[in-house]
């Protein structure tokens, strides 16, 4: 118990007082956050809307994908990513590894299959006979995916507040590729697994509860919007 | 297009659906200023028809032209999760319609469906009716040059259903727009249209105004349709009858036993089996016990020989 309030203590004490580490592992795990959940959600919007609501050869298959991409497990799509950006790899030229930026490539490889699959199950749950609707009133298909988009809106939340925890959280990813380098790739899960591996108990605790506390507060402002977005669309009893 | 009047022109047009065709070979012509009812039997091809004139699914088969802007209401009034005005407002800005005047127009569509008061309502919140209501006005805000409307009073009670029809009719009416009407009751085509078309078996059966398909139906299967609920095979024709054909007479020449006995409105709906074939009629209270017999005599329904050609008796 004693050891728990030590690190209570000491998280609260370097978030009165943040050092460098803390400062740097801060700013990277927000810039990794930030950007692959970004970049995931440009890339898996437009797939899920299409796996979703478009019918074509190899539809099943790419959800199938989807689906299982929603269990991969990080730690193989580090090795893989690291491999690839290996200096001999075949995008070593990108010199992306052990950088920030590779962590970010990695992460939103892995917050991708969420964000398409969440995407496709929502706008299937939009009825079909208002998308028909839309169209026959004159609706581009644009502006048909939009319509999707805003009526399973709730479920896009789903999945923004889903890949953005992933990344928060993610470590395996992480150490490979960005190689865990202190004041440069470290983020506040990455620094927790080193202090443990170091016996830092105190400090792992302490940038656990920080981390802990970021995701609280990120998914409380999401939820909430979420929500409003569902009492918008009806959703709550009235 | 044929002629400046023809606001939308179908040539052997043909639909197919899970790989059936289900429309064949349809010729149809609408006209500017004209009303369309499209009548037929569930599963007739109706609304597959008016899926693939409004362009929403493939032709299999044939071609369709339009002058101007093509829009349908669909069966389902399907709204958005938003208010009234807001879904009507989101399908003229779908059909391009400028951002300043949408208000306006939305409200003027709402009125002339006479659904002005829920233009705050949440659609969701909507009883069937209202629902109904807006998704016409919706189709209406757009102003298009052809309109095609599917079953616009399907699952209404008989009261809202009276209600909608009277002002639809009134509102649907454009001097410059060419209306189809999906009906399934005759009595909404007879109502709504200036011309009937009969689609039975996913082909075009009869044409013509709601008078001239009523009283000298092309085929049986149209006659049958069209409420020539009584059918008698002579030697070498077939007469069918509507209700209003047969009279109750004790001097009649027909006579036959009564199968069934339903009770209508104004008294029963009677099925009785004649020599050859079976007659039905409506006949006032207490009517007639199931399983005795009466006489009859016939005073109209029409003859179709052999090739069928029909003719008033």
């Amino acid at each position: 118990m004693e050891f728990l309030l030590d690190g209570i203590r000491e998280g609260w004490h370097l978030l009165l007082h943040p050092d460098a580490e803390l400062k740097s592992a801060f700013d990277v795990t927000m810039r990794v956050a930030f950007f692959s959940t970004l970049f995931s959600l440009a890339a898996g919007l437009p797939l899920g809307l299409l796996l979703g609501l478009r019918s074509f050869r190899g539809r099943s298959a790419g959800l199938s994908l989807a689906n299982a991409g929603l269990g991969l497990p990080p730690v193989v799509v580090g090795l893989i990513v690291a491999i690839l950006l290996f200096r001999m790899g075949p995008f070593g030229g990108l010199n992306l590894l052990y950088t920030v930026n590779g962590i970010i490539v990695a992460q939103t490889l892995l917050a991708l299959p969420i964000v398409v699959a969440f995407t496709a199950a929502a706008v299937q749950a939009v009825p079909t006979a208002l998308l028909d609707q839309a169209s026959a009133l004159g609706a581009s298909r644009p502006r048909v995916a939009m319509l999707a988009l805003r009526e399973a809106r709730v479920g896009i939340f789903a999945a923004v507040i889903a890949a953005l925890g992933s990344a928060l959280s993610e470590v395996g990813a992480v150490v490979l590729v960005g190689g865990n380098i202190q004041q440069q790739t470290e983020t506040l899960a990455s620094a927790v697994l080193v202090k443990v591996s170091a016996g830092e108990y105190g400090p792992a605790l302490a940038y656990g509860f920080i981390l802990l506390g970021l995701i609280l507060v990120l998914a409380a402002v999401l939820t909430l919007l979420q929500q409003r977005g569902a009492a918008s669309l009806g959703w709550r009893a009235s | 297009m044929s002629s400046a009047a023809t606001a939308l022109k179908a040539v052997g047009v043909s639909l197919e659906r899970g790989g059936k065709t289900v429309v064949s070979g349809v010729d149809l012509e609408l006209g500017s200023g004209e009303i369309v009812a499209l009548l037929g039997p569930n599963g007739a091809g109706k609304s597959t028809l008016l899926r693939g004139l409004a362009g929403l699914d493939p032709l299999a088969d044939g071609r369709v032209a339009a002058r101007g802007r093509v829009t349908a209401a669909l069966q389902v009034p399907a709204l958005a999760r938003r208010s009234v005005l807001a879904n009507v407002e989101a399908a003229l800005s779908w059909s391009g319609s400028e951002r300043g005047g949408r208000r306006e127009r939305a409200l003027d569509a709402l009125k002339l469906l006479d659904a002005t008061h829920l233009a705050e309502r949440r659609a969701l919140d909507l009883s069937g009716g209202e629902a109904r209501r807006v998704h016409l006005a919706r189709a209406l805000a757009v102003d298009p040059d052809v309109l095609l409307l599917d079953e616009p009073f399907a699952g209404l009670d008989a009261a809202t259903r009276g209600d909608l029809l009277y002002d639809v009719a009134s509102a649907i009416r454009h001097p410059s727009r060419a209306t189809l009407v999906v009906a399934h009751d005759r009595a909404e085509a007879w109502a709504l249209a200036d011309r009937v078309v009969v689609m039975i078996g996913g082909r075009l059966a009869a044409s013509g105004t709601p008078r001239e398909v009523l009283e000298t139906p092309s085929t049986p299967d149209v006659a049958r349709f069209v409420g020539f609920a009584g059918e008698i095979e002579l030697r070498e024709e077939i007469l069918l009858l509507r209700p209003a054909d047969v009279r109750e007479d004790a001097r009649g020449d027909l006579a036959g036993t009564v199968l069934r006995k339903i009770p209508v409105e104004e008294g029963f709906r009677v099925d009785v089996a004649v020599d050859r074939g079976k007659v039905v009629m409506h006949l006032p209270p207490p009517g007639p016990e199931i399983g005795s017999r009466i006489r009859l005599r016939t005073v109209g329904g029409v003859r179709f020989g052999k090739p069928v050609k029909p003719s008033r008796v």
